[in-house]
């Protein structure tokens, strides 16, 4: 098991997201440690280096998966994400399409045109992860954040679709954006979206974003 | 009983304790962007370390109290007044019924805190009453004060205290932080363009991240990285080369490479750097950073007795 030790934190790799996803949940269900935060190739735990020697944090970790990880189930159905491409909802769609040499309603046909599998949410509350993007469209992240990337923004890179639930700095490519609430903080179940959750878009006009 | 808001001040936030148990589905811990100076204040109205105050950023609100009082302000150094009276940081005041609170422009440092006998009342969303503006949830209906806003409060007796000289956190502009080289470091060109070298705060210091200027990062990252774990105090490094250290209220995950984490030692800090400020990270191991934490810990304990779980 690979384990890196920065400062009070404690990092695992993982071979796929679902893996990580699974090491989170177990790790989460010892409730030792002060946040375990899974990534899309790794989980990173934090211990109380008040109390806890890193050596005994390392050890106990690899002790609490040293029986292996019990994958999480797949599966359940799907969710149907509405989506306005382009436009000042999707403001790096043109220069992506231009990129990749493609027009804007053949991205659209390629994004909608397939199911998607979460990977993992994060980042912001209900951030979503979603892989799965057809290899044709995988492009970087921009080389600068933006500050400000609007709620209900749907961005692609790396291969994945992000879905921003709430406002926040983002370096992903802008391509649309949805009127679906990814996270209500007052709800009862405040994250619709989780790894594992599958999800179809589909694309709608401009004028009915807040129908 | 209530306190008005006359002027809300440049942002001024409800913040209590971290919000924890969440961030693996990506909520961040927000509260006090220093959570040292948070506790300090609580102190010294007798409140819990974690209850709910007012954290004020660079320009501080001024607020009407309805009936009698105590408060205390602490943090960054700024010109405190009650109807006009100067009043000095840390120490417990009384304050009458009508009376006026006016916290100004902060002129060391970044951030004050301004704790109420009491608390004050605020949504506790997923475990705490802290704000967290990005989202829009805690503290009072998710966002910074506003005029007119009445704060509720339930003002009870305490003991007036000072804190000791030995534990008024130092206020500086020029600052140094223990940091360890994070799980990316070794992308960088040299390490040593990183720590021990002056950085200048730039415009962009909030409680979401902080910009680091001076100069740019040679780092080998084709922007590819997978996303993962970050935390309060790392500091991530776009591939465009400026650095930026995260803050309280920063996303849960990051495609950015990791290159320093700044020890949790002295992640409180990073509540008071503002823009203009220099800073330097100085370079530890993990080892050495978690003894050098116990080390202060056992220095404040004698004040503020949970700082275990303050700092």
């Amino acid at each position: 098991m690979r384990i890196q030790e920065v400062d009070d934190l404690l990092s695992v790799a993982a071979k796929s997201p679902a893996e990580a996803q699974a090491i989170a949940a177990q790790l989460l269900d010892t409730g030792e440690w002060l946040a375990v935060v899974p990534g899309i190739d790794s989980v990173v735990v934090r211990f109380d280096a008040a109390l806890l020697d890193a050596g005994v944090a390392r050890e106990t970790l690899e002790a609490q998966l040293a029986n292996g990880v019990v994958p999480l189930p797949e599966g359940g159905e799907i969710v149907r994400i509405p989506v306005v491409y382009g436009g000042e909802f999707g403001p790096d769609l043109d220069e992506l399409c231009q990129m990749l040499g493609i027009s804007q309603d053949a991205f659209v046909e390629m994004h909608t045109g397939r199911d998607y599998v979460v990977d993992m949410v994060g980042f912001t509350p209900g951030f979503a992860f979603v892989g799965g993007l057809d290899e044709r469209l995988r492009v970087p992240r921009r080389r600068d954040p933006r500050q400000h990337v609007a709620a209900g923004s749907i961005a692609v890179a790396d291969g994945r679709t992000g879905m921003y639930a709430v406002a926040s700095p983002g370096g992903w490519n802008l391509v649309g954006r949805t009127p679906f609430a990814l996270f209500d903080a007052n709800a009862v179940e405040p994250f619709p979206i989780h790894a594992g959750t599958r999800i179809r878009y589909y694309a709608i006009p401009a004028d009915e974003f807040d129908a | 009983m209530t306190i008005a808001v006359l002027k809300p001040g440049l942002q001024t936030t409800i913040q209590a304790g971290p919000r924890t148990g969440w961030r693996h589905l990506g909520v961040p811990a927000s509260g006090a962007a220093d959570t040292l100076s948070l506790a300090l204040a609580n102190r010294l109205v007798g409140n819990a370390w974690n209850a709910s105050a007012l954290e004020a950023s660079l320009l501080g609100p001024t607020l009407r109290f309805e009936q009698p009082a105590a408060f205390a302000v602490t943090g960054a150094i700024a010109a405190v007044s009650l109807n006009g009276d100067d009043v000095a940081l840390h120490e417990t005041v009384i304050a009458g019924a009508g009376d006026e609170l006016s916290v100004g422009a902060t002129e060391i440092g970044a951030r004050s805190y301004i704790a109420i006998a009491g608390g004050i009342a605020a949504d506790d969303v997923l475990g705490s009453a802290s704000t967290y503006l990005p989202a829009g949830f805690g503290g009072l209906q998710g966002r910074a004060l506003e005029q007119g806003d009445l704060l509720g409060t339930t003002a009870p007796g305490c003991l007036p205290l000072m804190t000791p000289d030995e534990f008024r956190l130092p206020m500086l502009s020029s600052w140094a932080l223990r940091a360890c080289p994070s799980f990316e470091a070794n992308q960088l060109e040299s390490r040593d363009d990183l720590f021990e070298k002056n950085w200048t705060i730039g415009r962009r210091a909030d409680r979401i991240g902080i910009q680091l200027e001076g100069r740019t990062l040679d780092i080998a990252s084709d922007g590819r990285m997978p996303s993962a774990a970050v935390f309060p105090g790392t500091v991530q490094c776009p591939e465009g080369g400026t650095p930026y250290v995260l803050s309280v209220d920063a996303g849960t995950v990051g495609g950015y490479p990791r290159v320093a984490q700044v020890a949790r030692a002295d992640r409180h800090l990073l509540g008071q750097l503002r823009p203009g400020d220099r800073v330097r990270f100085l370079r530890r191991e993990a080892a050495g950073a978690i003894d050098e934490l116990r080390a202060k810990l056992d220095y404040w304990r004698p004040w503020l007795e949970d700082i275990g779980n303050i700092i």
